[in-house]
């Protein structure tokens, strides 16, 4: 018995191999190989040569890096205080037993989900269009706008920050919707009875306790802020738009990588996102704990 | 307890050893099979149009006893990443690749060594080619001195213009010699179509985002982004010069532009509104509107493009493709041949024509007859003759791996010169020359930095 489970002692480690091996060929490799090549300048993966910190230099000198920078910022400031709001607000609508068929409601907010990213950013090319766009042209008959306003040219923040809203809004809400339908009632209930108006409920009671979910709605949103690739790369036909006023972090990062062959100085500003990144993660997690020690 | 048990019936249960099993097996299989054998050459396209001229030329040369070509339809951008990543990676990618204009810098920026594409320099000198195509069409593909591709084009710019408009209000095209004479001439044409107190119709198809139309305009007037040894001309006068006139185009109460972008369904209907009176016309995209926008048939008219000054250029060049021959394919000769009897031959010439309106490099088919046929769609006009009437003077371009980086600039200096007109009122191109010179040369200062950051591309042209 002692000497067959010794015999079989390494059965665990065959069964993590597998995962371990792909994690180490497909992350980990990839990971170590990437912290060096951001010392490099490269010319595709074969051409490199080191060049010390100039990459990390260059960044902070680029305009278009800034740019990307506070793009990103926008959209993910925008995120938190117009689109999450705004989910916070249809969810609450959708718990509330005034609102006829929830369910159907509920899947009309969430239907840009389903249909997907590339789906939703045709459209949305299409709805700003200039003269013949939807949005336009309506806004022009209902209220004698511009029917040339310049969404894709010259508000194109504006134009990701909409389409945005549109896609999420309905994602984020339904996190809301469950943790909304997780307060207790009798705590509502007891709150009122000591003569607490709905406002007064909402902020001292519903609040906290939707306050988990909500932390992580956040920066599930602030990062997923920082990865907007796909939306202004498919509204932009794979540019930053005029002006670069559509530059995203991630597709700088792409531009430089592969547009440009210099993975070196993409694997430098994918560092520079993924600490970002991380900074928002502790920042969670300490809020999180912050959580649990008061539950 | 549970881990005991298991370890005590074996390290892996039944199942699993079976599940290892196949997995072995297969593991031993896809390695010791040999890889697939590709069968003759490989001839990757990015646009069915293309594939479609190239059937029946390809048929013929497959029942000719040569190495039979095997052509592949692939989207242009993942064509760009494919190819790139196999050169990148050193796998297979094809024998001969046909690629864009737009695409050709990325593959140029590297060392000269580490170009993927045959340096086809000393081949087209001994074949002979260099004296039967036309100058210009080799300047995209030539980067550093050496040239990476056989052209398949020239792409000469007319203007394209409302024949029923212009000509129903009695404007005489004659009289235009300059844009200055387009926007005199053709001014009476801007119409409020619709009494709300906003022109609808506007005299040109161009837009200060246009980053492409105006490149096209730029090279007319003798700017551009590098010159042939790639000194860059972002600051250049020519090139303020056109920044400031297509600024006073697009913004101000003297406005003659409208953005009708190509290809879009928005920019077609203001199109098919009659609410563009000309637009910039390469010879593939009077094939396109041939193809996409039949409703135009016989209201239309070609004209030489007017040039920036009196006696001055009256053509430009937009677009562009090529053959490259990647160096890792087994049959270059081969390609070659095949590549060089595609590309010269009066049969595809005449298809090209037929098909997409686009002219022969070659210069000796520049006298074929079927240029010379009147086309309905260009009311009764020899369109061809008029493409080919220019042909001999489109403006020679770079493939300098910073053109993209550079016409991003000259972009943000548009668009910055836009805002300043905006804000300060300030509408005559003249009077925005100045501030043009001052964001161009911002422009260039940037992109200085950017070219002199990279460690590579240091190799002085010859």
């Amino acid at each position: 018995m002692t000497h067959r489970a010794g015999h079989y002692a390494w059965a665990p480690y065959i069964f993590v191999a597998p995962f371990v091996l792909t994690f180490l060929t497909f992350t980990g490799y990839p990971i170590v190989l990437s912290v060096q090549m951001a010392f490099q300048q490269n010319a595709g993966p074969r051409v490199a040569e080191y060049v010390g910190l100039q990459n990390f230099a260059w960044m902070l000198e680029d305009p278009d890096f800034w740019k990307a920078i506070r793009n990103t910022l926008v959209f993910a400031a925008a995120s938190v205080l117009i689109q999450l709001p705004a989910a916070l607000g249809l969810a609450m609508l959708l718990n509330n037993r005034i609102v006829r068929a929830p369910a159907v409601w509920r899947m009309i907010f969430f239907a840009p989900v389903l249909v997907g990213l590339p789906f939703v950013a045709v459209l949305a090319g299409l709805i700003f269009e200039k003269n013949t766009g939807l949005l336009n042209v309506t806004l022009h008959a209902w209220l004698g706008f511009d029917p040339e306003f310049p969404w894709l040219q010259e508000y194109i923040m504006l134009a990701l920050i909409i389409a945005a809203f549109w896609m999420y809004v309905g994602f984020n809400m339904v996190y809301f919707l469950a943790a909304l339908q997780n307060v207790r009632p009798e705590l509502l209930e007891a709150a009122a009875v000591d003569g607490a108006r709905a406002w007064h409920r909402f902020i001292h009671v519903t609040i906290p306790a939707i306050r988990p979910v909500t932390t992580f709605v956040v920066f599930l949103s602030l990062i997923g802020s920082f990865q907007l690739f796909e939306l202004p790369y498919l509204l932009l036909n794979n540019s930053g738009g005029p002006d670069n006023q559509g530059l995203t972090v991630v597709m700088y990062l792409y531009q430089q990588g592969f547009d440009r062959g210099d993975l070196g100085y993409a694997s430098a500003v994918g560092w520079v996102v993924a600490l970002v990144l991380l900074g928002f993660a502790v920042i969670q997690r300490m809020i999180g704990r912050g959580d649990e020690e008061r539950t | 307890m549970k881990f005991r048990n298991l370890t005590e019936s074996g390290p892996l249960s039944g199942g699993a050893w079976v599940i290892t099993l196949i997995a072995v097996i297969s593991g031993v299989i896809v390695i010791t099979r040999p890889a697939a054998q590709r069968q003759g050459m490989a001839f990757w396209t990015f646009t069915r149009h293309h594939a479609r001229m190239y059937a029946s030329q390809i048929d013929r040369w497959n029942a000719g006893g040569y190495l039979p070509v095997d052509l592949q339809v692939i989207d242009a951008a993942a064509m760009v990443r494919r190819t790139l990543a196999g050169f990148w990676a050193q796998t297979p990618t094809a024998d001969m690749i046909e690629v864009e204009r737009g695409a050709i810098g990325r593959f140029v920026a590297c060392p000269l060594d580490d170009v993927g594409f045959v340096d086809l320099t000393n081949v087209l000198a001994r074949d002979g080619i260099v004296e039967q195509i036309n100058p210009p069409s080799f300047s995209p593909w030539r980067s550093r001195g050496h040239v990476f591709g056989l052209p398949h084009d020239v792409h000469p710019v007319v203007l394209c213009y409302r024949a029923d408009l212009v000509e129903g209000i009695g404007v005489d095209v004659g009289r235009i010699q300059t844009w200055d004479d387009f926007s005199r001439v053709m001014g009476p044409l801007i119409r409020d179509l619709d009494d709300d107190g906003r022109p609808d119709r506007y005299l040109l198809n161009l837009w200060y985002t246009d980053t492409n139309a105006i490149n096209t305009l730029i090279l007319q007037a003798g700017g551009g982004t590098f010159d042939a040894n790639g000194n860059s001309l972002v600051a250049c006068e020519a090139n303020a010069r056109v920044v400031a006139t297509v600024v006073s185009w697009c913004v101000g109460p003297d406005r003659i532009a409208i953005d009708a972008p190509e290809f879009s369904p928005s920019g077609n209907k203001l199109r098919l509104d009659g609410r563009v009176i000309a637009s910039l016309m390469p010879d593939w995209l009077a094939g396109v509107w041939m193809n996409d926008l039949p409703q135009l048939g016989g209201k239309l008219k070609l004209m030489p493009l007017p040039a920036w000054e009196p006696g001055g250029r009256r053509t430009s060049v937009w677009g562009g493709t090529m053959i490259g021959f990647p160096k890792d394919a087994q049959h270059f000769d081969q390609s070659w041949a095949f590549a060089t009897h595609l590309y010269l031959s009066a049969q595809l010439a005449e298809e090209l024509f037929e098909t997409n309106h686009i002219i022969s490099p070659v210069v000796a088919l520049w006298d074929e007859p079927f240029y010379d046929q009147p086309n309905t769609y260009f009311s009764g006009q020899h369109s061809g003759r008029v493409f080919i009437d220019q042909a001999p003077f489109v403006p020679e371009r770079t493939s300098s791996p910073f053109r993209g980086a550079a016409l991003s600039r000259i972009g943000e200096a548009v668009n910055a010169l836009r805002r300043f007109a905006e804000s300060r009122g300030i509408h005559a191109a003249d009077a925005l020359l100045p501030e043009a010179r001052r964001q161009l040369a911002s422009a260039n200062n940037r992109l200085t930095s950017e070219i002199q950051r990279n460690v590579f591309l240091a190799e002085p042209a010859p």
